[in-house]
């Protein structure tokens, strides 16, 4: 598979509590002082997905970092937080980013942390405005789905944590446990490269589903059919003007943003 | 008697080729003065319909030299709507009406007999309507134009006469930043930089001329009148009863006058 390795690996128990304590930690202190975070990444799809969970460990899914979602009126909260942690600033990426991202270190802790303000500006935009109240302790599960599916370069971590999501929740038009795919259709029909990464990226995991060995055939049958559903609703969504002018020229000018790792 | 399409279109149906460029297309649009053309074959086929909003996608997808040579290479075929939506010419205009308003489009290929015959349009219908105004012609409001070219009190002359050129309007209303009027450029006020052209950094503050308002209300007698006694070719229209608010429209002389060359109007008896 194409893309980077990162997030892919062996990783022993301890290490993974490590991780998964740490954010139950700051979690807790973030809600006790009124902010909100939300977690976006492995960690959050770790959380969200009890059931199918096992699969990350199984298919060498590894945690490397604590990402979370955030509104930028909390930002001085957020780093005076952060700092009591015992947490380090990376300034430069806050600053060359115009405060769209922080990155804290903790290095004889191994640990690092990311924050996304407004929204995830990686190969498109998802903004967070009005949905960061929607779940907890993660981001919703439309975004969650959005989050990996917008990655034009798509990899295997990225891969593995989408089947985990399509296996535990179902798809619906609301947000609770539920995959709102009428969000992400709605978001889709607004922005044909959004939508063009998207639907490319599910075919994707459809297909590369099937040739995981870890995976039942029950589990194969089932994100095939959850793909191929959330593809037929978003097919169905009207389109804007603008949508259909851009599908028009198609790929023939690129659709998306090329994106360095930081 | 109910107005039928072939009443309204515009006969004869302009055609580029599929391998038309966007720059192409652009130019057949603009020196005809129309928003959309027919795509066609060699054969002289019609294969879809490609409008000015179609071509703005050059503009919105060039973001870089990439991107701008890619869109340079775009045809009309790439770009194009189809297949067309067509009419038959003997429908009403009721039907067509429903049937742009029910598929969102600007446009229909008018066929007579399955043949082409022409093309009926949005503006078609905005033409009608303006032709069809109510024959009453006694206030403000029946004659007044509603849009209003406007500016800010810092845009440069240079800016708002090339503006007023490419619109095709004799006058610019100046605001300021909350939207209230300040004055009233027009080509009166242009003709003394004729001659030896206009400073770029000259603004339309610096030449304007103060705003007449007249009531929406009023009738037309008193705005010739307010015209003529203060010698201005034009008045911004308000609503008196909320003088804060935007200006509803602008008369003018021509506006005026044009009521009277009107077929029906009481001049025109």
């Amino acid at each position: 598979m194409a893309g980077s390795s990162i997030g892919m690996g062996e990783q022993d128990s301890v290490e993974r509590d490590k991780f998964e304590n740490e954010l139950k930690h700051i979690l807790k202190v973030s809600d006790e002082s009124g902010i909100l975070l939300r977690v976006i990444g492995a960690l959050a799809f770790q959380m969200h997905c009890p059931k199918y969970g096992y699969l990350q460990h199984a298919l060498g899914r590894a945690y490397t970092d604590i990402d979370f979602a955030a509104y930028a009126r909390q930002t001085k909260e957020i780093q005076k937080l952060m700092n009591a942690l015992g947490y380090q600033e990376n300034h430069e990426v806050f600053i060359v980013s115009e405060g769209d991202r922080a990155i804290y270190e903790k290095p004889e802790a191994g640990l690092h942390v990311d924050v996304f303000y407004e929204k995830l500006d990686f190969c498109h935009v998802i903004h967070w405005e009005g949905r960061l109240e929607v779940d907890t302790p993660s981001i919703p599960l439309a975004e969650l789905l959005l989050e990996k599916m917008q990655i034009v370069q798509i990899n295997e971590k990225d891969v593995i944590d989408t089947i985990m999501l399509l296996l535990e929740h179902p798809l619906g038009d609301h947000d609770r446990e539920t995959i709102n795919i009428q969000r992400v259709a709605e978001l889709c029909s607004s922005d044909w490269g959004l939508w063009r990464t998207t639907t490319m990226n599910l075919e994707k995991v459809r297909v590369l589903a099937q040739g995981y060995a870890q995976l039942t055939a029950e589990q194969k049958t089932e994100v095939d059919s959850q793909v191929k559903a959330a593809l037929a609703r978003l097919d169905q969504e009207p389109k804007t003007l603008a949508w259909r002018l851009r599908a028009r020229v198609g790929d023939r000018v690129k659709w998306y943003k090329e994106v360095d790792e930081v | 008697m109910t107005k039928l399409v072939r009443d309204l279109m515009h006969p004869g149906v302009l055609t580029c080729r599929k391998n038309a460029t966007l720059g192409q297309v652009a130019v057949l649009l603009t020196q005809n003065h129309i928003h959309a053309l027919i795509v066609a074959d060699r054969d002289n086929r019609f294969l879809g319909i490609i409008s000015d909003y179609d071509l703005m996608a050059g503009e919105w997808l060039s973001v870089n030299s990439e991107s701008l040579a890619t869109m340079r290479s775009l045809t009309a075929a790439d770009l194009m709507s189809y297949p067309i939506d067509t009419i038959e010419a003997g429908k009403t205009l009721i039907e067509a009406a429903h049937t742009m308003i029910e598929k969102d489009i600007n446009r229909l290929l008018v066929v007579d007999h399955d043949a082409p015959a022409g093309v009926i349009s949005i503006s078609d219908f905005i033409s009608s309507i303006a032709r069809e105004e109510k024959a009453r012609r006694d206030t403000v409001a029946d004659v007044m134009s509603d849009a209003i070219l406007v500016c800010r009190d810092k845009t440069p002359l240079i800016s708002a006469a090339r503006t007023m050129t490419q619109a095709g309007w004799r006058s610019v209303l100046v605001v300021d930043s909350k939207g209230q009027p300040q004055g009233v450029v027009s080509g009166k006020d242009l003709m003394p930089f004729v001659e030896n052209g206009v400073n770029e950094k000259l603004t339309v503050r610096e030449v304007m001329h103060p705003v007449l308002t007249i009531n929406i209300h009023a009738s037309l007698r008193e705005a010739a009148d307010q015209m003529i006694h203060n010698h201005y070719h034009r008045l911004v229209v308000v609503d008196e009863d909320n003088p804060k608010t935007f200006p509803l429209g602008i008369i003018s002389s021509f506006d005026i006058v044009a009521e009277m060359a009107r077929p029906g109007s009481i001049w025109q008896a």
